[in-house]
């Protein structure tokens, strides 16, 4: 059983809260506001009545509930990590506790996703997986652009939308699915096309722009108002069982005009082609995992890189541009 | 006589019916020479498709003299998602 920091401070009179960590982390990492026993993990059972296990992350004290079968024990959500941070700003960011244990995001990588506002165009098969990971991962405000409505033809590829939501907006309905995701994030759904019109004002104010649209035209105009807001795009696109991204006008890097400077040819969408719907999947994943990176400044991404990946033979390459 | 790799991707690879071709090629030939030939292989196929290169897994801006070895991909742009 699991505890996060709000509910153990409203109970945190009810449990003995027992600290397992090294004596280092303890003095490393103080907990205050709350009274602890220190055990070490064999001396856990002998402490009596209701308790609550702190580790660092909690991880540790999960397996160990599990692992002896422990009664009225609970395990911190997230760890000290999570209630030192809890204590600092009254911020709750146990639900992101399984990513902020990895260093290269820690707790200051989860506040930039909870201050980042990433922008996705086209809420079809690339857009519905990058926005579901991006919400699951905290980032605090989602602008969803698409004036479709959805179409039976949709479901084996977009998961946001079910058979009762045929002939409704997509940006409605992905809206309500996602929310319950992370109540406290900001979805903005914007029932129309991006165009020359609305596209200038849709990137300004957002940190990334998601390309997650269907066609070239768009893609371009993508390109020309990230490169005027100086706002990163992560570019998908998709072919058969192809799938290609690309992350693009990153302070003056490679836009899309220098992935594809022709004009459009007339490639064909995924309802002319055909497509299975796990490769927008897992092309739409990789674009919300670049966008994540990008926000925290990881230093591995694909700026200035074009990766295609074969849903056939799982060979995925990268080229420089 | 030179061997050079050739990586098709999306529409080039459904035009010419793989994904990997090995050509031998006279001393000298260019990416865009190589392209033209490509193009003459899928029977028209390509019509109409633009397409950037990459050489050794980095575009090329430029037409350029093709070495012994070169690995080259012919990459279409693509419209789904």
């Amino acid at each position: 059983m699991i505890i996060t920091p709000i509910e153990l401070q409203k109970q945190k009179n009810d449990f003995t809260i027992v600290d397992i960590r090294s004596d280092q982390q303890r003095n490393e990492f103080p907990l205050k506001g709350i009274d602890t026993v220190i055990a070490t993990e064999k001396g856990i059972h002998k402490i009596s009545g209701k308790k609550v296990l702190v580790c660092q992350f909690g991880i540790v004290t999960e397996g160990i509930i599990l692992e002896n079968d422990m009664e009225n024990t609970f395990s911190l959500l997230g760890g000290a990590q999570a209630w030192i941070e809890f204590q600092s700003d009254k911020e709750d960011l146990s639900q992101w506790s399984r990513q902020t244990v990895l260093p290269e995001i820690g707790i200051e990588g989860q506040k930039k996703l909870l201050n980042a506002t990433v922008a996705i165009i086209g809420m079809g098969g690339l857009g519905c997986p990058a926005a579901q990971s991006l919400m699951s991962a905290g980032v605090g405000k989602l602008k969803l652009i698409d004036g479709d409505m959805v179409e039976l033809s949709n479901l084996h590829r977009q998961p946001l939308y079910g058979v009762d939501d045929v002939n409704r907006l997509k940006v409605e309905v992905a809206k309500e699915r996602l929310e319950q995701l992370n109540k406290n994030a900001v979805i903005e759904s914007i029932d129309e096309y991006f165009n020359k019109e609305n596209g200038l004002s849709i990137v300004r104010d957002s940190d990334i722009v998601i390309d997650a649209t269907d066609n070239i035209q768009t893609r371009q105009l993508i390109d020309r108002f990230s490169k005027e807001a100086n706002v990163p795009m992560v570019y998908g696109g998709l072919f058969r069982y192809e799938g290609q991204v690309a992350v693009l006008n990153v302070n003056g890097s490679p836009g899309y005009s220098d992935l594809f400077p022709d004009p459009p040819s007339n490639g064909e969408t995924c309802e002319d082609a055909g497509v299975l719907g796990m490769l927008p999947g897992i092309i739409g994943n990789i674009q919300a995992l670049e966008a994540v990176k990008l926000i925290v400044g990881m230093k591995h991404n694909l700026n200035g890189k074009l990766l295609i990946y074969d849903g056939l033979t799982h060979n995925t390459q990268i080229f420089q541009l | 006589m030179i061997k050079i790799n050739i990586k098709c991707f999306s529409q080039v690879k459904y035009a010419l019916d793989t994904d990997e071709l090995r050509l031998e090629l006279k001393n000298g030939t260019t990416s865009v020479e190589l392209e033209k030939m490509i193009r003459e292989k899928s029977k028209g196929k390509l019509d109409g498709i633009s397409m950037r290169i990459a050489v050794n897994q980095k575009y090329i801006p430029n037409d350029i003299k093709l070495h012994d070895g070169d690995e080259v991909a012919f990459i279409p742009p693509v419209q789904g998602g």
